[in-house]
C-alpha cells in the first residue's frame, strides 16, 4: 500500500541519484556560456572541495555506526591554528601537523567517551564541543588571521606533483581510499555499520560496541584536523572563521549521497558524491551567476528538504505512532 | 555420528527463573537427544521463551543446572553459546536489516573469516548446503521472511551447531515455504543436529516433531513422544491448571449493543467485526501477535485504520485520535504501562488527572484544587499506596502504578473500556482488587473489553469470549458453557 | 512545571545544581577581586543584559521542555529585525512592529509544520530541521537587504516608540525589562496553570503515553514553536533598537546560548521538566558569569570557550542525574 510513496523516496537516497543529478548539471552547463568547462575551474573545484571531503571521510565513519559529529568544524580551525602557530615558533613541520592530528584525535575521544560510555546524545555533546573549540581558535588567534612564517609549511599543500596535483588533493584521495578500505574490507568498519545498522544484533553477535563506536569519532577528529592542517597550509594562515557551517553542511551532503542518519547506511564513496554534487552544484551557481544569499537560501531549503525526506521516508514506513 | 540417539546433547535440571512479581520458570527439567526434532508448546506466559533464553545466554537461570553437550554450562554470553554449538533463532530476526546476506551470516567474525570474498563465499557454500538459492550479496532488508531464516540457519550452521532452538519460524510462512523449512530441518536432523521447534501450531509439531514437551505457568507438564499423545490431550494439559488466583462472582448487567465495530482491515487484522453489550465484559483471547492489541488500537484511534466502522449505541462515529475516542466515552489502558501508560517522571497526580485535563480545563486554564479533588478521590477509591499524591509515580509497586491508570480512566466514567493485559505483572492481592472493580464498572452500567494472556482470568472475569487467531476472529464462546480447551482451540486455529 | 521542594540533603542540591553554585563562587571571588562588582552602576549594566537573549531563551524553554530544539532563532531574528526596521519609514512603528512580530510566528509555524508532516519526534531531527531553515531565513533576510545592513534614517520619521523598546525607561526601570517582566509572567502563567502548558511537559515527558491519553500532542508542537518565533522576534525587535542598525546575520549564535541558558538553570534537555523561572536564573547566571569575567579581565574568547565547556558540563551532569533517578 506503501510502496508507491516508498519506493521513489527510497531511490532518492540510493547511490544513483548523486552521479545522475552531477550528470544533469554537467549537462546543462553545456548549454550556457560560462568559464565553468574551463580547466581552471573544474581543477578548481577539486581544490576546493578537497578538505571538505578529508572531513566527511571520518564524518561518513561516525555516522555508519549509528553516531554524529557536529565539532568537526572546530575541530577543523583549532587544529590548523595550532599548526600555524607551532611552526611560526619553530617547531619542525613534521612534529607540528603530529601535535594537530594527536589533538584532533584527542578531542575524538572526548567526544566518544562522553557519547559512548556516559550515554549521552552526540548531537548536543559534539554541538557543544564545537562552540568550545570556536572559542578556543578566538582566543588563539585573539580573533584575528594568523600568517604562517614559514614558507615551507606551503608546500605540505600546495606543492603540485608532476606540477598538477597539489598535495592536498592528494592528501584528500588517500583519505578516501583510506576510509573506503576502512568501510569496506576491515573488520571495525563492516562492525561499524552492524551497530549503526542495529545496535543490538551487533551486540549480541560479540561485537565490542563501546570502543568500536568511540573509536569512529576518534578518527572523524583526526580527519577534521588534517584537514585542519591542509587548509591552512593551503592559504598559509590560521582564521578562527573557517569551519563555522562545516558540519551541518557536511551532513547534508553526506546524506544527499547516500549516507543516512539512522546508521548503517552509505559509506565513504556515496558521501564523496554527495559532497562533490553540492560542490558542483554551488559552482554552476556561481558560473550562472546566481545571487550568492538566493545560493545559500537554495541551500538551506536544500538540506531542510532532503533531512525532511529522510525522516518523512523513515515515517512512512511505520504508520503507528 | 560417534555417539548415539540415547544420548542427550542438552540436559536442563531443575532451572528456575524468577523475574519481579512473577516466577518465569518453576524447577523446569528436561532432555534433548541428538538427532532430533523437540517440539516445545505452551500459552503466552508458559515459560518457553524465557527458557529459550537462558539457554542462548540472554538471561541467567537463578538456580538448577544445565549440560550440554556433556558440559555444565553457567553465565554464558549469547556469543559463547553460539560458539558452543548452540544456536537460536527468534521470531523477530537477529539480523542487521542494512547489511549483506553473507555478512549477516558472519557477523563480528569479518576478519576472522579473511575478508570480504572468503566471507561470501562461505556464506555461498553453507547457504547452499541447505538448498538455498539466494545471493549472498543481496541487502538483508529486500528478503522474505522465509528467507531471513535461511541466513539464520547458514549462520548457525558456520558455528558448527549442534542444537538450534527456532522460536516460532513459521508464523510468516507461506504454505510452500513451510514445506522448504520442514525439508531443511529433517535435513539438519540427518547431520545429526537435533533442533528444538516452539509453535503455536499444533498440526507442525504432529507432523514432524520426534518428542514433544508441554509447557504451562512456568512448569513442564509432561514430554512425550509424538505418537503416544493426543491433539486434545496437549490442549488440556497447556489449559488446565490449579486455580491461584481468586475471583468475585461473575458479573451479569448484560443489556443492549453499546459498539458495533465492523471492517477493521490492517496489514495483520482481517475484516475484524465484533460487538459490545452495555453492562458487559467480552474477552479478546488470542496468543500473541494474533491481534488483538492491533483491534483495540483501531477502535481506539490510536492507529490510523481507514474504512473502519464503529457505532457507538446505534450511531455511526468517526475516530482518527485518541481524543476523538476519549470524546466518545472509549477508553484504553494500554498493554505496556511503562512505555505506554506512565509519565514515570511525574506525580502520582498529574498521572491520574492526565486524561480529565479537558474536563479541567475552563477557559484554557486547568482548575488545581478540581484536580487534586480527582486525584484524592481515586487514590480512595482504588486504594493506591502512596506516600502522597505528590510523589513520584515511578516508585510505586506495578500494582499502584496500574490502579492509578486505571483511575485516569474511570474517573472520565467511560461508556466502554478496554483494558489490555491489566494485571500483567501485579501481585495476587492486587488483581483482586482490580477484579472487583471490574465488577462495580459494569455494574454502573460500563462496558469493558477485556485482552488477557492469562484464560482463567478471561473465563472467570467475562460474560462472553471471542478468539482471534492470526487477524482474523474464530469464534465466539460463553464461558459458562464452552470449556477451556475449546476456546484455546480457537485460538489456535491458523 | 515539576518543583520539588525537599528539605532533604544539601548536598544532593549542591550535587544537583552544581553549575548554579560553580558560578556563585564566582561572583564572590569577584566581589573580592574586584569591588566595584557590587556597584548599583554595575547591577544596572547586568540589567541592561535583558535583551534579545533572555527573550530567547524563554522561547526555547517550552521547546526544551516538550523534548524539542529550535536552532532556527538565530535566522529568525536576523530576518524579523531587517524587515521591521525596514518598514518603519513606509508603515510606521506601530505597524512594523507587528509585521515583525507576525513573520516570527510565521516561522515559528513553518518549522512545526515540517516536523509534524515529516515525522520528526526526535530531538536530533527537529536540529537539522531547524538548523536548514535558519539557513533559509538568514538567506531571505540576506536577500531583502542586499546583504547591506539597515539603517534608521533619524531626519525623517518619529522613532521615539521604537528606539524606547531597547534605551528607553519608566522611572528606574528599563523598558526592556518591563516587556521581559511581561513575557515572563505570561509564559509563567501558561507553564503553570494552563491547559497547554501542562501538554507542554507531558509531550515532552512521554508522547506516546499523552497522546493516548488524550493530550493534542501536535497542537502542542505547533504552539512551542509558534512561541518560539514571536520570542526571537520580540528579541529581534530588542536587539535592533538598541544598536539602531539592523544586520541580515546579527542573529548569528544566539540560539546557541540560549540553549544553554536553558541547560544551565536546570530545564532537562531530555524534557518533561522545568520552567521559565528557572531559564531566567540560567540567562541571569551566564550574564553574571560574562560580567564577572570581563571584571577579571578574561577575554571574551575564553568566555566563548567557557560557555560551550559549561554547555557540555551541563548536559553531561544533567545525564549523570536522570541515570542516578533510575531512568
Amino acid at each position: 500500500m506503501n510502496t508507491k510513496i516508498t519506493e521513489p523516496i527510497k531511490n532518492i537516497f540510493s547511490a544513483q541519484k548523486a552521479p545522475i543529478a552531477m550528470l544533469l548539471i554537467f549537462i546543462t552547463m553545456l548549454f550556457f556560456k560560462t568559464p565553468f568547462y574551463t580547466s581552471y575551474n573544474l581543477i578548481d573545484l577539486v581544490n576546493s572541495n578537497s578538505t571538505l571531503l578529508i572531513v566527511a571521510m571520518g564524518f561518513t565513519v561516525v555516522l555508519v555506526a549509528g553516531g554524529v559529529d557536529l565539532s568537526v568544524g572546530g575541530v577543523m580551525t583549532v587544529s590548523g591554528i595550532i599548526a600555524i602557530k607551532l611552526i611560526n615558533s619553530g617547531v619542525s613541520i613534521p612534529v607540528a601537523v603530529l601535535v594537530s592530528i594527536l589533538f584532533g584525535a584527542a578531542i575524538g575521544a572526548i567526544n566518544g567517551y562522553l557519547t559512548v560510555y556516559q550515554n549521552t546524545e552526540p548531537f548536543i555533546i559534539t554541538l557543544g564541543m564545537g562552540v568550545l573549540l570556536t572559542g578556543v581558535a578566538q582566543e588563539l588567534t585573539t580573533a584575528r588571521p594568523i600568517s604562517g612564517e614559514n614558507p615551507a609549511f606551503q608546500n605540505l599543500a600546495n606543492y603540485k606533483l608532476f606540477g598538477v596535483v597539489p598535495a592536498l588533493v592528494l592528501v584528500m584521495i588517500v583519505t578516501v581510499i583510506v576510509v573506503v578500505w576502512l568501510l569496506r574490507s576491515t573488520s571495525f568498519g563492516r562492525n561499524c555499520y552492524a551497530i549503526g545498522g542495529d545496535y543490538e544484533v551487533a551486540k549480541y553477535s560479540g561485537i565490542n560496541v563501546l570502543s568500536t563506536k568511540t573509536l569512529t569519532f576518534v578518527i572523524s577528529g583526526m580527519t577534521a584536523a588534517i584537514a585542519g592542517v591542509m587548509l591552512s597550509s593551503w592559504v598559509n594562515s590560521g582564521n578562527s572563521t573557517y569551519g563555522d557551517q562545516t558540519a551541518l553542511y557536511i551532513a547534508s551532503a553526506v546524506v544527499v549521497g547516500g549516507t543516512s542518519f539512522a546508521g548503517g547506511i552509505g559509506g565513504a564513496f556515496k558521501s564523496l558524491l554527495g559532497v562533490m554534487f553540492i560542490g558542483v552544484l554551488s559552482n554552476a551557481f556561481n558560473m550562472l551567476q546566481i545571487d550568492s544569499y538566493i545560493q545559500q537560501m537554495l541551500l538551506g531549503l536544500f538540506i531542510v528538504g532532503i533531512i525532511w525526506l529522510d525522516c518523512y521516508a523513515r515515517k512512512v514506513k511505520t504508520e503507528t505512532v | 555420528m560417534d555417539k548415539s540417539h540415547s544420548d542427550p546433547i542438552l540436559e536442563i535440571k531443575e532451572v528456575s527463573k524468577a523475574f519481579p512479581g512473577v516466577k518465569a520458570l518453576d524447577r523446569v527439567s528436561l532432555e534433548v537427544f541428538r538427532g532430533t526434532i523437540h517440539g516445545i508448546v505452551g500459552e503466552n506466559g508458559a515459560g518457553k521463551s524465557t527458557l529459550m533464553k537462558i539457554l542462548s545466554g540472554v538471561y541467567q537461570k537463578d538456580s538448577g543446572e544445565i549440560f550440554f553437550d556433556g558440559n555444565k554450562i553457567e553465565d554464558i554470553t549469547p556469543v559463547q553459546s553460539m560458539k558452543m554449538g548452540l544456536s537460536i533463532i527468534y521470531q523477530e530476526l537477529n539480523l542487521v536489516n542494512t547489511m549483506t546476506v553473507g555478512e549477516n551470516v558472519f557477523l563480528g567474525r569479518f576478519s576472522e573469516m579473511g575478508g570480504r570474498k572468503e566471507v561470501h563465499a562461505k556464506a555461498r557454500v553453507l547457504l547452499d548446503s541447505i538448498g538455498c538459492k539466494i545471493d549472498t550479496e543481496k541487502e538483508v532488508s529486500e528478503l522474505s521472511v522465509s528467507d531471513k531464516q535461511m541466513i539464520e540457519i547458514a549462520k548457525a550452521l558456520s558455528f558448527d551447531s549442534k542444537l538450534i532452538i527456532m522460536d516460532e519460524p513459521s508464523s510468516s510462512l507461506t504454505a510452500d515455504e513451510m514445506l522448504e523449512l520442514i525439508k531443511i530441518i529433517y535435513d539438519l536432523k540427518n547431520k545429526g543436529i537435533s533442533i528444538i521447534y516452539i509453535s503455536h501450531k499444533l498440526d507442525e509439531i504432529f507432523d514432524f516433531c520426534d518428542v514433544v514437551t508441554v509447557m504451562r505457568d512456568g512448569h513442564v507438564i509432561a514430554t512425550r513422544n509424538i505418537d503416544v499423545i493426543s491433539r486434545n490431550e496437549m490442549i488440556s494439559m497447556m489449559v488446565g491448571r490449579t486455580i491461584e488466583n481468586e475471583y468475585p462472582p461473575r458479573p451479569n448487567y448484560v443489556g443492549e449493543t453499546v459498539l458495533e465495530v465492523e471492517n477493521i482491515n490492517t496489514k495483520l487484522l482481517k475484516n475484524v467485526h465484533f460487538n459490545l453489550k452495555k453492562g458487559e465484559i467480552l474477552g479478546l483471547v488470542g496468543l500473541v501477535g494474533s491481534g488483538r492489541t492491533e483491534t483495540v488500537r483501531a477502535i481506539f484511534g490510536a492507529d490510523k485504520v481507514k474504512n473502519k466502522s464503529i457505532q457507538i449505541d446505534g450511531k455511526l462515529v468517526s475516530i482518527n485520535n485518541p481524543i476523538d475516542a476519549i470524546k466518545h466515552g472509549i477508553a484504553l489502558v494500554p498493554e505496556d504501562r511503562k512505555i505506554q501508560g506512565l509519565l514515570l517522571q511525574f506525580s502520582v497526580d498529574k498521572n491520574i488527572s492526565l486524561a480529565s485535563l479537558g474536563e479541567l480545563t475552563h477557559y484554557g486554564f486547568i482548575n488545581e484544587k478540581e484536580e487534586r479533588d480527582i486525584s484524592e478521590r481515586q487514590i480512595k477509591a482504588l486504594n493506591v499506596k502512596t506516600p502522597s499524591g505528590k510523589t513520584r509515580i515511578q516508585l510505586l509497586s506495578g500494582g499502584n502504578q496500574q490502579k492509578a491508570i486505571l483511575g485516569r480512566w474511570l474517573e472520565l466514567k467511560p461508556k466502554i473500556l478496554v483494558l489490555d493485559e491489566p494485571t500483567k505483572g501485579i501481585d495476587v492481592g492486587a488483581k483482586y482488587e482490580i477484579y472487583l472493580l471490574m465488577k462495580k464498572i459494569v455494574e454502573d452500567g460500563g462496558s469493558i473489553i477485556l485482552i488477557s494472556s492469562e484464560l482463567p482470568e478471561v473465563l472467570n472475569m467475562s460474560n462472553r469470549v471471542i478468539t482471534i487467531c492470526n487477524g482474523r476472529i474464530t469464534g465466539e464462546f460463553d464461558p459458562l458453557l464452552a470449556s477451556a480447551d475449546e476456546i484455546m482451540a480457537k485460538a489456535f486455529e491458523f | 512545571m515539576d518543583k520539588k521542594i525537599t528539605t532533604q540533603s544539601i548536598i544532593a542540591f549542591a550535587r544537583n545544581n552544581l553549575i548554579i553554585l560553580g558560578i556563585f563562587v564566582l561572583a564572590i571571588i569577584t566581589t573580592f577581586v574586584e569591588p566595584n562588582f557590587l556597584t548599583v552602576e554595575n547591577l544596572q549594566n547586568i540589567m541592561r543584559q535583558f535583551g534579545p537573549l533572555i527573550m530567547l531563551s524563554l522561547g526555547m524553554t517550552f521547546i526544551i521542555m516538550g523534548g524539542f530544539i529550535d536552532l532556527s532563532v538565530g535566522g529568525i531574528i536576523s530576518l524579523v529585525a531587517v524587515v521591521t526596521v525596514s518598514l518603519i519609514d513606509s508603515i510606521g512603528q506601530v505597524a512594523a512592529l507587528i509585521v515583525g512580530i507576525v513573520i516570527g510566528l510565521i516561522c515559528g509555524l513553518l518549522n512545526s509544520f515540517l516536523i509534524i508532516k515529516g515525522g520528526a519526534f526526535k530531538q536530533s531531527e527537529a536540529l537539522f530541521l531547524t538548523y536548514g531553515m535558519s539557513v533559509v531565513f538568514t538567506a531571505v533576510a540576506l536577500i531583502y537587504t542586499g546583504a547591506a545592513p539597515v539603517f534608521l534614517t533619524y531626519s525623517k520619521t518619529d522613532y521615539s516608540i521604537f528606539t524606547a523598546i531597547g534605551e528607553g525607561f519608566v522611572g528606574p526601570v528599563s523598558v526592556s525589562f518591563i516587556i521581559f517582566f511581561v513575557c515572563l509572567l505570561i509564559l509563567y502563567i501558561i507553564e503553570s496553570k494552563t491547559h497547554i502548558g501542562r501538554s507542554i511537559c507531558l509531550t515532552g515527558g512521554n508522547m506516546t503515553a499523552a497522546r493516548l491519553a488524550g493530550i493534542p500532542t501536535e497542537k502542542t508542537i505547533v504552539f512551542i514553536y509558534a512561541v518560539s518565533g514571536i520570542m526571537a522576534a520580540i528579541g529581534a525587535v530588542v536587539l535592533a533598537s538598541r544598536v539602531t542598525i539592523a544586520s541580515p546575520i546579527m542573529g548569528k549564535g544566539y540560539e546557541t546560548q540560549a540553549i544553554l541558558a536553558v541547560v544551565v538553570g536546570g530545564t532537562a534537555l531530555l524534557g518533561g521538566k522545568g520552567s521559565v523561572l528557572r531559564t531566567v536564573i540560567g540567562t541571569l547566571l551566564i550574564i553574571m558569569m560574562s560580567n564577572c569575567l570581563n571584571l577579571l579581565g578574561v577575554t571574551t574568547y575564553i568566555q566563548y570557550m567557557l560557555r560551550g565547556a559549561i554547555l557540555i558540563l551541563a548536559i553531561w551532569l544533567d545525564n549523570r542525574k536522570q541515570y542516578s533517578e533510575g531512568n
